[in-house]
């Protein structure tokens, strides 16, 4: 009900009307999804600060308290990983760029040019997105190791560079691994993208006397600058996280070149039992590269998807 | 020419020799092969069978580039990340004997013919339609080719600026006196652009011929119906002993028209709204009314204000469908649903056969009287 008084002017009963109970059930349902959520999320930073008796005497859930809160794990933490960053992203920066460039050379190859048994090279491209990791794992050690041991060929060049060290070389043949694994996926993702342009680019760049590779170069590589951005964050965050083709070329985690994904499982565990502020902080740590990239390229993002829509 | 994609012939046996510095217009419904002919000439597709020759020199196995001609898209084609001076720029860099200061002096030569000087440095997305087009026109213009080749470059413009266009279009042909291949589906475009229309329908050659020509004497029935605003009226029928019988009329031939048809039955007639005259009915109802002279019903006007077109039934079709149109005056007004007399004289009659559609009679034409030079 309106009220009567003249200084108060705002409606009741609309208000009613606006929060009606299906209104309200979403809400309610909405702020429940996002606490189930990000509870675990909250959880883990929260521990990460905490101290040993503070994790075993708080609810997880709290913030640290005075003299609960402490840096230490994070600073350990960060000095057990660092080493670790710096091998997964000399590893996963180049990886990313390189199938992500390759396989949009791919997709332009295989869309917007006309040769023949292109069918074919797709149907090739198409298995190779359903080919099982764990299928691969043996041959692929076999590979580098015996067959062609890229790394100790490459090892002396290292040694040279300046910032790099002879073990870095191991994480060469991972590179080219996920290279070579990420380009069907970026091919297909591609060439949905590259369907969707209208074909006379193209032949206007054609007619006006370009050729294939400077049609690539010129008109298609900057007109695909949005579908790069969502390729580059889901490329790079998976070669980031993966973990499987890690392990088995990388020998272990006690290795200097080992990557993040093989450290972290034997940060803060050791004989004594589970430090769980290290883990948290460590868990966190690991996963601000990909959180950064996310921002980084968060409206590349939106404007990829939204053009591939 | 020939051109066949798997099963589906596009475009059959095609046959055409354009002359220098000539606008030829390629018109027809749409799938009818216009632009998969454009495309062959452009080097975009290559012809199944047959040869394209451009300045006597034999064109099937060259890439676009070497074929010394620019092509104006339908949807423009402007590269969407490069300025506008970059687009126009684009199809000079592979031009030899230019140095870049040419280049750049050549794109500002054209963007100042074209009224763009002020928009080079701005993005294709920030310009109108019509802004757009003149881009894409300055992209093909700047390489001075051989040949123009236009797909539909107006059909995304609304109508006050495709007027105004074509005429501009017009004029930069005749400026640059370069033959130009220009495809559309839009008869007017056709009709008022060109110096020789040619009228596909599916996939092969209807007719190749002066606006005019066309017009007024169509090889055949798709030509007649497809060239002309509104369309010509036909009306089958049989024709014996010298007279045309169909459901509801009954036409005398005179005897013009009756060598024409020699013995054919099956027949066709077909006259154009602006020949048909009405008048009033006259007060002794349908008797005394003349030979080519019949009694009709006005089902709908539309005003257009320079002319109406007056929907026509005969008063005894009892399925209402419009029989025939006619165009009258604009200051001439009938109201639907009154009997009218219609009059056709035999100096205008079309006669097509029926079976193949092919024109055994086109209507008599004095070109002094018809097509006097002002």
């Amino acid at each position: 009900m309106a009220s009567s008084s003249s200084d108060q002017t705002f409606d009741v009963a609309s208000f009613v009307e606006d929060y009606s109970l299906y209104r309200i059930s979403q809400y309610v349902l909405v702020v429940l999804f996002i606490g189930f959520f990000l509870a675990p999320l909250e959880t883990g930073i929260m521990t990460a600060f905490k101290t040993n008796r503070a994790v075993a005497e708080t609810i997880p859930l709290m913030p640290p308290l005075a003299e609960g809160f402490t840096l230490d794990n994070m600073t350990f933490a960060l000095n057990a990983l660092s080493g670790a960053f710096f091998n997964s992203l000399f590893m996963a920066i180049p990886a990313t760029i390189g199938s992500v460039l390759f396989g949009s050379m791919a997709a332009y190859g295989l869309t917007m040019v006309d040769w023949r048994g292109q069918l074919g090279v797709l149907v090739l491209f198409l298995i190779g997105i359903f080919l099982p990791y764990q299928a691969v794992l043996v041959p692929l050690a076999r590979f580098w190791n015996n067959i062609f041991p890229l790394a100790s060929m490459v090892e002396p060049l290292f040694i040279a560079l300046p910032f790099l060290q002879g073990y870095h070389a191991n994480l060469v043949p991972l590179m080219i691994t996920h290279i070579a694994y990420g380009i069907p996926i970026c091919t297909i993702l591609f060439r949905s993208y590259y369907q969707g342009l209208p074909s006379s680019y193209v032949e206007a760049a054609k007619i006006d006397g370009a050729s294939i590779t400077k049609i690539y170069r010129r008109i298609i590589l900057p007109i695909s600058k949005p579908m790069f951005g969502v390729v580059f964050i889901y490329q790079f965050t998976q070669i980031y996280n993966e973990f499987l083709f890690a392990f088995t070329l990388i020998t272990g985690s006690d290795t200097p070149e080992a990557v993040v994904t093989l450290i972290l499982p034997a940060v803060g565990a050791s004989t004594s039992g589970v430090d769980f502020g290290i883990r948290m902080s460590a868990a966190f740590l690991a996963a601000l590269p990909t959180l950064i990239i996310y921002v980084a390229f968060a409206e590349q993002f939106a404007k990829g998807l939204r053009t591939e829509a | 020419m020939t051109k066949r994609f798997g099963d589906t012939t596009a475009v059959e046996d095609l046959s055409l020799d354009i002359p220098d510095s000539e606008f030829l217009v390629l018109v027809g419904p749409s799938g009818c092969g216009k632009s998969t002919t454009l495309r062959c000439i452009a080097g975009l597709e290559s012809p199944t069978e047959g040869s394209i020759y451009i300045d006597g020199e034999h064109m099937n196995y060259r890439v676009p580039q070497n074929r010394d001609i620019a092509m104006v898209f339908q949807d423009y084609a402007l590269y969407p990340h490069m300025t506008v001076r970059e687009n126009i720029r684009f199809g000079l860099e592979e031009e030899s004997g230019y140095t870049s200061e040419e280049r750049d002096a050549r794109v500002e030569e054209i963007a100042d013919l074209l009224g763009i000087s002020s928009m080079l440095d701005r993005n294709p997305d920030e310009l109108s339609g019509g802004q757009q087009q003149r881009v894409a026109l300055g992209r093909a213009i700047v390489r001075d080719p051989e040949v123009f080749l236009m797909d539909e470059p107006l059909s995304n413009l609304d109508a006050e600026l495709r007027a105004e266009m074509r005429t501009e279009l017009q004029q930069l042909q005749h400026r640059f006196d370069v033959t130009t291949v220009y495809v559309t589906h839009n008869q007017t475009e056709a009709m008022t652009m060109s110096d020789r229309i040619a009228v596909l329908n599916k996939g092969t050659l209807q007719q190749v011929g002066e606006p005019l020509e066309l017009y007024h004497a169509p090889e055949n029935r798709f030509v007649a119906g497809f060239i002309g605003e509104p369309s010509m009226n036909f009306v089958e029928g049989r024709h014996q002993n010298g007279t045309f019988t169909s459901e509801f009329f009954e036409y005398p031939f005179d005897s013009g028209i009756r060598d024409d048809l020699s013995d054919t039955s099956e027949v066709v007639l077909g006259v154009r709204p602006e020949d048909i005259d009405l008048k009033r009915l006259p007060e002794g109802g349908s008797s005394g009314l003349a030979d080519h002279e019949f009694r009709m019903t006005v089902s709908v006007v539309e005003p257009h204000g320079d002319r109406n077109v007056v929907h026509l039934r005969h008063p005894e079709d009892a399925s209402e469908s419009e029989a025939i149109h006619a165009l009258t005056a604009g200051t001439t007004v009938v109201d639907a649903g009154t009997d009218v007399v219609v009059s056709v004289d035999p100096d205008t009659v079309h006669v097509f056969d029926a079976a193949t559609g092919e024109a055994l009679h086109n209507r008599r034409l004095e070109s002094e009287v018809e097509v006097h030079n002002v």
